[in-house]
């Protein structure tokens, strides 16, 4: 469904990528795991658009997409959450889910998706009228989580999604991802530096280090792996 | 003291107006449009063209000037704004830039309408006049509900319909916004078209009251920018609110200072600078940058 080959990226001559390939299947939850600065951001925003990559292409559904704009990439059925959440904080929690659904014209079906998207978070129906910066991290995530399913993604690209937030919600968030993935058939590829929950919640995996992808396989394995739990689980419970 | 009021309430809502499509195009674009005085003028003498030249409805004039400025917005954003925007990496491109163009719609429009005062025959003749406590010509009622409407418009715009969601997505987080699907492109001429159309209805508006005349375009700028300052930059309500505050000073001070000459400005610039020393980001301002 979305394939990846031989992608090179750079920021003002410093390469963030270099020969990266990577695949996902439909109906997978592919986890991109790796240190701070690996370059797992840098993958989502060359496959979004917001980052123009110099080598290597990116296809979607059979369609190479890496030339294409940000805004054509979302109607063809990619959506980002971005890390750090970015909500538009001055905007209420109903605009924000809005937001997500702009590149929809089906109104009716929109109000199903907001009535679906309030279901699965319920926390967001109590705080819908409210500036979108005045809620807490947790909440925020569950919104922009929300206001990617607005735009009734075939893939869902999740940047951090644990990053910042409290234990117990990370716990409901990985929860969250694995219905989102089961029930409403929306492929997954999540970035995570909490590699344990990335790699229990994902079928297969892909651990990268200094812009390179230095290991791949199954999550499960992975998990298992000598080289993988030295250099990605060490430490973390 | 009503009537000090009343001219406060007039003036402001036409401030707030100008100060609200400066400050669009700022949250936009982080552009400050120093060539917005000159736009408020090409508006004036739009309709100045339409109404007092060929004496067409004003209702007419009105949506032709509007239309004309959005036009003008549109195609300097994007040939102008967009190019240099895209290749510089400073804010101080865009200034220049929009200084730039500033000159250059004044010398436009010196060769198109010349350098005279130009006016209009009245809207509507009449006072209204409550008790010699309060004199307002009925024309000057007029425009004042005409812009306390265009602003009202203006902010259901900008909150009810799916074009003024976007813009202010797109201003809170850019990067955000077009992962929704937002076409930055589009939306930041879509922008910059609204703020230039603001600034030409008032011209359109004040040109019935005032007139109109080349010399507006820099003071009326400068003006802009210190209702943008006031309220905070890149905000709705701060915009407003700064226009409101301005038109109010300016009237109050008009008359309580008539005796001393033409100190008004004199003491609103200083109490500026005061103000702005103790609140650099303004009454509701965001940080800038
Ligand atoms: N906008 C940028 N400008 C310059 N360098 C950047 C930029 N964004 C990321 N980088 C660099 O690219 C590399 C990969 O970054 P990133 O993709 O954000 O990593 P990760 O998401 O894995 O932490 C890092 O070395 C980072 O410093
Ligand atoms: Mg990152």
């Amino acid at each position: 469904m979305l394939k990846i080959e031989n992608v090179e990226l750079y920021y003002d001559h410093v390469y963030a990528l270099k020969k990266v390939s990577l695949h996902l299947e439909e109906g997978e939850t592919v986890a991109l795991i790796g240190a701070n600065g690996a370059g797992k951001s840098s993958i989502l925003r060359s496959i979004t658009g917001l980052s123009k990559i110099k080598h290597g292409s990116i296809s979607f559904q059979g369609q190479e997409i890496h030339h294409r704009r940000p805004a054509d990439i979302v109607k063809s059925g990619i959506i980002m959450v971005p890390e750090g959440r970015r909500v538009f904080p001055y905007m209420s929690v109903r605009d924000n889910l809005l937001m997500g659904a702009f590149s929809r014209t089906d109104k009716a079906e929109i109000r199903q998706s907001l009535e679906q998207v309030l279901t699965r978070f319920p926390i967001l129906k109590e705080r819908y009228g409210q500036s979108a910066g005045t809620l807490s991290g947790g909440e925020q995530q569950m919104m922009v989580i929300g206001r990617a399913l607005m735009a009734k993604p075939k893939l869902l690209l999740l940047d951090e999604p644990s990053l910042g937030i409290a234990p117990k919600l990370v716990a409901d968030i990985a929860r969250a991802i694995v219905q989102i993935n089961k029930e409403e058939k929306v492929s997954v590829l999540l970035v995570e530096q909490n590699s344990r929950m990335a790699l229990r919640i994902s079928h297969r995996a892909y651990a990268l280090t200094t812009g390179a992808v230095a290991i791949h396989g199954k999550s499960s394995d992975l998990l298992e792996d000598e080289r993988v739990q030295a250099a990605y689980l060490g430490g973390e419970l | 003291m009503e009537q000090i009021l009343v001219n406060g309430a007039y003036l402001g809502a036409q401030y707030a107006l100008i100060a609200l499509g400066l400050t669009l195009i700022f949250a936009l674009m982080n552009v400050l449009n120093f060539a917005h005085g000159q736009m408020y003028v090409l508006g004036g003498f739009v309709t100045y063209t339409i109404y007092g030249q060929l004496g067409m409805p004003y209702a007419l004039a009105l949506l032709v000037t509007a239309v004309s400025l959005a036009v003008v917005g549109a195609v300097v954003e994007r040939f102008l704004f967009r190019p240099v925007i895209r290749r510089s990496q400073r804010d101080e491109s865009t200034m220049l830039l929009a200084a730039g163009l500033g000159f250059f719609l004044d010398a436009v429009i010196l060769l198109l309408f010349g350098e005279k005062q130009r006016g209009v025959p009245k809207l509507i003749d009449g006072v209204f006049n409550w008790d010699f406590r309060v004199i307002m010509p009925h024309d000057r009622i007029l425009i004042g509900c005409l812009a306390v409407g265009c602003i009202v418009l203006f902010i259901l715009f900008m909150h009810f319909s799916k074009t003024g969601r976007a813009l202010r997505a797109l201003a809170q987080d850019r990067d955000a916004a077009q992962l929704m699907g937002v076409d930055v492109d589009r939306y930041s001429m879509t922008g910059f078209a609204l703020g230039a159309m603001l600034a030409g209805i008032v011209g359109g508006l004040l040109v019935t009251i005032t007139g109109v005349n080349l010399g507006m375009g820099g003071p009326t700028s400068t003006k802009a920018f210190m209702m943008v300052m006031i309220g905070g930059a890149g905000v709705i309500p701060g915009a407003i609110v700064g226009g409101v505050i301005l038109g109010f000073m300016e009237s109050i001070l008009l008359s309580a200072l008539a005796s001393y000459g033409d100190v008004t400005y004199l003491l609103i610039f200083v109490s500026l600078m005061i103000f702005l020393a103790i609140r650099p980001n303004g009454l509701m301002g965001k940080p800038w940058g």
